[in-house]
């Protein structure tokens, strides 16, 4: 500590060090002079021979300075400063070289905050680790094999299995919360009442229910914080507070802190117990159960994935349909969904871009060194070691990084507030931000790539012998053993930019696929809201409210056509339903699954969907005994492929009714925008006699800006009933949209990086060829001095160029056929075409390549020969 | 480092640092003071270079061993004078006696009868 301080103190005298040091050293060789006049020398001898016998004066000064122990600071402060005044001096040289690493590092700063945010940020349960999802795998029975699960499944499962602690259920409840405000219909769930142990989550006010307060169906539910926060003013009286749910008295028990959120959404504000109906508990057909478990300790999800796939075979053996497996996986990985896939690609394709510019920076760097020979020669002379070179020039490489992250992190904020809307719907919203964990990462990316562009050039720019470098004339020399270096660095930063852009073909060509995907309907100018109708309890009332929602709609000016179904296209792959055929036997219920919607008579002209054959429901379509429905294309296929359906009939039970097909619609994606369609049954809505369907979906078509009426449509539902809530009031548009954005916004960012990489490894191999010609400015004037015509040096430089480009190209696109491997998921099933894309890369990659080439290559053959070797 | 000349004797490592120490055991002196003063005591046998002297001196006034202060030499030039401190003192002692046990150890080898030669 002592020594710590004494040394702290010199260097608050170092100037004054300085100085004494060098009076002491002037005193001793004054006194040696002195001393050999005294034993005979003549006065200037006697100095000359002290100087002789001193040494090396700036060598004794430097090694007494080591002896004060701030040496190695001090050296690092100045070569930091001298790298300072390096970047001043060239700044066309380190405006390049910190652009280029602000784009690297700026983009690996971004997807790193977002991949933490979504991939890595601790989920909001205990041991989150442990907690897997478990769906039923039903590929044999039906057209999506991932289902939700039966709570029938849920009851044999917790009493049956050995590796989870517990299960808990998760099932769709919205409801409508009415009261002093405007009713409100609220996101919800219904879930068992090990919901709360199994994610080991407590509430910040109350508490959670208990099992018997489930099993008795009593009327609690916890709310979330945002719903406590927005409907309740955070008042801390909440606990105990009735509210009122579908009409129906609710006692709020608890509210969960702020940031819990479970799937599918971050918006639930509901937790109600599950309280299964007798029925449901028996029922193996029932599936709208997502089912929550925690792993045993020490147990993995391989054990978990064997015993469950065991029990759930004799558990489903139950299943008119016969036995089913399930699929487990990690709650994470459920939560992130398709983001996943698209973050790790766009980090890796950060990464590939940080590598380019750091590919590209080395490159700048030796041929920089090269010409820095001279500079690196007189150190060498004055005696500077390898080490002390190789030191200085890291420390130039870190000066330069440092820029690189700083402006970076400028370009990383803007690209993080788009990255924000790439967060899944299932996780909590995040606002991305620079913090110490990004910082730190991205610092020690900086270092890392400084490490990795400064070390060859630093390792090359030290080796060079004085004699040599300082007997060339100055022009300093790199010679021909360089060429293999730089070359294979030009075909790595080619092959890797070849890979990006091959990834953002392919997405890109999935994206417009996707965007040209035949909706079956015309988006613009469509109004879609739920008006949930829980308030008319039996049939034919509902029936009839949706029909006067409808009248009164239409009513209002800029309207068109107005229409209802049960659940708005695109948005929802519940309610399936087992049918059969006319003629086929009673056993085909099992294995034939259709969507099901009930529409309105005038739905199909409201959303302009368009007919295969046949027709649409009309007037005549009323309640009857024997009723009419409609079938999409894909259900047409199934049963009758190449032959007219209509005529047919089917029923879904065996007591139902006979419904006889009157059309074939163009098939509408009725459970995504990115699900490849099911086969659907439609139905007038006055025909069906189900009493599940609660809500009625409306579609408004306008002739008007669909949102400038959104209050006239308020009111006039209003008018009808007061207490009447409108939920999701949203557009067509925006639906589809919403669903697209995961691609589009990966596609963009790929893209975008696909872009930089042309860009830099193009400055790649213009910059490498510049100086190429610089170099050899000589050579050229004696070639062309023996005769050598200016196309034939305009080739021979050219060919170089091209040879390196088509080496990384054919590299790059082996490796880029297995990184689209790996991104399968993210072309949504679609197969892209290859061939156009590779083709598109290799012709771009081709221009830009020639073009970096041709104008090095062209000042090559402009030489003037007598210039040229003047330059000697 | 080493400039030692074929006809004198090189130093070891770290020694010199004990004779400093030793050299300033009878008062305060300055670098070339310092150097002669070795030169002159070990008979011309040891030729300090200056080269390794000065950064010794920081070396040892960097560990406290020894201090500096500006005074004038006997001809009445200003010249900074080393001096022992309490610290250097013990030093001195401990890197003594360690040396004298070191060359009692070289000597008991090198002088020892050869048994087998005899």
């Amino acid at each position: 500590m002592n020594a710590f301080f004494r040394k702290l103190r010199w260097l608050a005298q170092r100037r004054d060090k300085e100085a004494e040091l060098r009076e002491e050293l002037r005193f001793h060789l004054e006194e040696e002079a002195e001393q050999r006049q005294e034993d005979g020398l003549p006065q200037y001898e006697a100095q000359l021979a002290a100087r002789r016998k001193l040494g090396n004066l700036l060598v004794v000064e430097e090694d007494t300075r080591e002896a004060w122990g701030w040496t190695r600071l001090e050296q690092v402060a100045r070569d930091a400063d001298y790298g300072l005044r390096q970047i001043r001096r060239n700044p066309g040289f380190s405006a390049i070289a910190i652009a280029t690493l602000a784009l690297g590092i700026g983009g690996i700063t971004a997807m790193f905050s977002a991949v933490y945010t979504v991939l890595i940020r601790p989920l909001p349960y205990a041991d989150a680790d442990h907690l897997v999802m478990i769906w039923d795998d039903m590929s044999k029975n039906d057209v999506t094999s991932k289902h939700n699960s039966t709570p029938a499944e849920w009851i044999e499962w917790r009493r049956l299995n050995s590796v989870f602690t517990d299960l808990a259920t998760s099932q769709p409840g919205d409801a409508t919360l009415s009261g002093d405000d405007e009713p409100e219909q609220v996101p919800a769930r219904k879930v068992s009442w090990t919901f709360w142990s199994v994610l080991g989550v407590q509430p910040m006010l109350g508490r959670v229910f208990n099992e018997d307060e489930d099993n008795k169906k009593v009327r609690v539910v916890v709310i979330s914080h945002g719903l406590w926060q927005r409907r309740f003013g955070g008042s801390p009286d909440i606990v105990g507070r009735k509210i009122s749910l579908n009409d129906e008295p609710y006692e709020v028990i608890g509210v969960m802190p702020q940031g819990f959120y479970f799937m599918p959404s971050r918006d639930i504000d509901i937790w109600m117990p599950a309280s299964f109906p007798a029925w449901m508990r028996k029922n193996f057909t029932w599936h709208d159960a997502q089912i929550v478990a925690r792993l045993k300790p020490r147990l993995t999800l391989e054990h978990a994935r064997q015993a469950m796939s065991v029990l759930s075979l004799q558990v489903t053996a139950k299943d008119f349909r016969g036995p089913h497996s399930v699929i487990v996986n990690p709650l994470r990985g459920e939560i992130a969904g398709k983001t996943r896939t698209a973050l790790i690609l766009l980090l890796c394709a950060s990464v590939a871009l940080l590598l380019i510019a750091c590919v590209n920076l080395a490159n700048l760097l030796l041929s920089r060194s090269a010409v820095r020979g001279r500079e690196v020669a007189v150190r060498t002379a004055l005696g500077a070691g390898r080490g002390r070179l190789v030191a200085q020039f890291l420390t130039e490489s870190l000066v330069l990084a440092a820029f690189g992250a700083l402006a970076g992190f400028a370009l990383a904020l803007p690209a993080m507030r788009f990255l924000e809307r790439l967060v899944p719907e299932a996780m909590d919203a995040a606002r991305l931000t620079l913090d110490w964990r990004v910082l730190a990462f991205s610092a020690a990316v900086a270092i890392a790539s400084a490490l990795t562009f400064g070390l060859a050039p630093a390792l090359r720019g030290s080796r060079l012998a004085p004699q040599e470098a300082l007997r060339d004339g100055g022009r300093g020399t790199a010679g021909a053993r360089s060429h293999w270096f730089q070359n294979s660095l030009i075909i790595v930063e080619t092959a890797l930019a070849v890979v990006l852009l091959t990834c953002g073909g392919l997405l890109l060509e999935t994206f417009q696929h996707l965007r040209n995907t035949d909706l079956g309907m015309r988006t613009e100018r469509l109004l879609t809201f739920e008006t949930p109708l829980f308030r008319y309890k039996d049939f034919d009332r509902r029936v009839a409210f949706v029909n006067a929602e409808l009248e009164k709609v239409r009513t209002i000016p800029g309207v068109i056509s107005a229409g209802s179904i049960n659940l708005i296209p695109f948005t929802n792959f519940a309610n399936a339903t087992f049918y059969r055929l006319e003629g086929q036997p009673t056993d085909s219920f099992a294995a034939q699954v259709a969507l099901i919607r009930n529409v309105s008579r005038d739905y199909f002209s409201t959303v302009g969907a368009r007919l295969r054959e046949g027709r649409f429901f009309s007037e005549s379509d009323r309640k009857s005994d024997s009723p009419v429905a409609i079938v999409n294309e894909p259900f047409a296929n199934r049963h009758f492929a190449g032959r007219s359906p209509l005529g047919r009939r089917f029923q879904f039970g065996e007591k139902g009714h006979w419904y006889t097909i009157v059309g074939v619609v163009k098939q509408i994606r009725e459970s995504g925008v990115l699900d490849e369609a099911k086969p659907a049954i439609y139905r007038v809505h006055e025909q069906c006699d189900e009493m599940d369907d609660l809500n009625a979906g409306i579609v408004v078509r306008t002739g008007v800006e669909p949102a400038s009426i959104v209050s006239a449509v308020r009111q006039a539902i209003w008018s009808l009933d007061k207490n009447q809530p409108l939920a999701r009031i949203q557009t067509m548009e925006v639906i589809v949209d919403r669903q697209l954005s995961t691609p589009s916004q990966s596609t963009a960012l790929l893209g975008a990086f696909a872009v930089l990489a042309l860009l830099l490894a193009s400055l790649g191999i213009y910059g490498v060829l510049s100086y190429a010609v610089t170099h050899r400015t000589n050579e050229i004037g004696v070639r062309m001095a023996l005769g050598a015509t200016s196309r034939q040096i305009l080739l021979s430089f050219g060919k170089r160029g091209l040879e390196l480009t088509v080496a990384g190209l054919a590299i790059g696109l082996v490796l880029a056929a297995i990184a689209a491997r790996s991104m399968s998921t993210l072309l949504y099933g679609f197969r892209p075409d290859y061939i156009p894309t590779v083709a598109a890369v290799s012709l771009i990659l081709l221009a830009v390549a020639a073009l970096a080439c041709f104008v090095p290559a062209r000042r090559a053959s402009r030489l003037d020969p007598v210039i040229a070797l003047r330059n000697e | 480092m080493s400039r030692v000349e074929a006809s004198r004797v090189e130093l070891l490592q770290g020694t010199l640092e004990l004779l400093i120490l030793r050299t300033l055991l009878a008062g305060h002196a300055h670098g070339h003071a310092i150097a002669k003063h070795i030169q002159l005591t070990s008979e011309e046998l040891l030729q300090i270079e200056t080269g390794s002297l000065y950064p010794a001196l920081h070396r040892l006034e960097a560990k406290g061993w020894i201090t500096p202060s500006w005074e004038l030499s006997n001809k009445g030039k200003r010249a900074r004078f080393y001096r022992l401190t309490p610290l250097g003192r013990k030093q001195l002692v401990a890197e003594r006696s360690k040396w004298e046990t070191f060359s009692r150890a070289m000597g008991l080898i090198l002088n020892s009868v050869d048994q087998e030669t005899q």
